[in-house]
């Protein structure tokens, strides 16, 4: 018997899904990575614009200043994710392949958050 | 429309792939044919170019916590770290940085407005524009770092 795949389900729209994720993780990037330069390079009156210890705690300890690091560490990983996958499919990976590949990058991907979170979480503990 | 590993699609088949929302199809796929200059137009050198500053910024987003972790260790060990991010060497490696983050910002952001079918047939033209605003924002982020010292 014959059977039809779903649109949602063929290659062809998951393609076009992971570009509009790439995409629009991308344009959202642009905006946070701008924040997080300026912020972290152009505002300070330190050689390079980097912070001192005690600088960084108080920077961290504004909870909106929070809130933008974290975002900016999710979409960060999600673009850097769906960007390295990207590159894995570039070799023409089997189908099994692909999925190792999806799964391993997903795993990658929420420890990167989980260890971000840690990271920021200690430092506005401090602050 | 597929674009199998190995393959080329013909002329016609890539026009009509690039008048569709999604990703811009590409004579060749896969990390050898990012270095193959040979015959290759403006749009190959751009997405081997966000390809290669991609992966760059990946391996940055990793040292970037690494280095982070440093903060965990207390006041002594992060301005100590201090010291050496600031030398005339890290400094001009943030300098490289923004380049990439500009690079592959300003590239992706072309990307994304080609593929989204909103500019075509702009795309050129988008590709000049983000190389001069590129090289101003570079130039003075460099001049910003390096200044400060």
């Amino acid at each position: 018997m014959a059977t039809t795949q779903a649109p949602s389900a063929t290659p062809e729209r998951s393609r076009s899904r992971t570009w509009a994720w790439t995409a629009g993780s991308g344009v959202a990037l642009l905006v946070l990575v701008t924040i997080h330069m300026v912020a972290h390079h152009f505002v300070v009156e330190e050689v390079g614009g980097l912070r001192t210890y005690a600088q960084v705690l108080e920077y961290i300890g504004n909870p909106v200043i929070v809130v933008i690091e974290l975002a900016f560490l999710v979409v960060v990983t999600i673009h850097a994710m769906l960007g390295l996958r990207s590159v894995l499919f570039d070799f023409g990976l089997s189908e099994r392949a692909k999925r190792l590949a999806d799964r391993g990058l997903v795993a990658l991907g929420v420890v990167t958050v989980a260890y971000g979170i840690v990271l920021i979480g200690v430092l506005a503990s401090r602050a | 429309m597929s674009v199998r590993r190995g393959a080329d699609p013909g002329l016609d088949e890539i026009r009509k792939g690039r008048e569709e929302a999604g990703p811009v199809p590409r004579k060749g796929v896969g990390p050898v044919a990012w270095f193959d200059i040979r015959r290759r137009g403006l749009g190959h050198f751009a997405f081997s170019l966000n390809r290669i500053t991609g992966l760059g910024l990946v391996f940055y987003l990793y040292l970037h916590l690494a280095v982070l972790s440093t903060l965990l260790r207390g006041e002594d060990a992060w301005d100590s770290f201090l010291g050496v991010a600031t030398s005339k060497f890290f400094l001009l490696l943030d300098v490289l940085l923004i380049f990439g983050l500009l690079a592959h910002g300003l590239n992706g952001l072309r990307l994304a407005l080609v593929g989204s079918g909103r500019a075509v047939d702009q795309q050129k033209a988008l590709y000049r524009s983000i190389q001069v605003i590129g090289t101003i924002l570079l130039l003075g982020a460099a001049l910003r770092l390096m200044g400060s010292e």
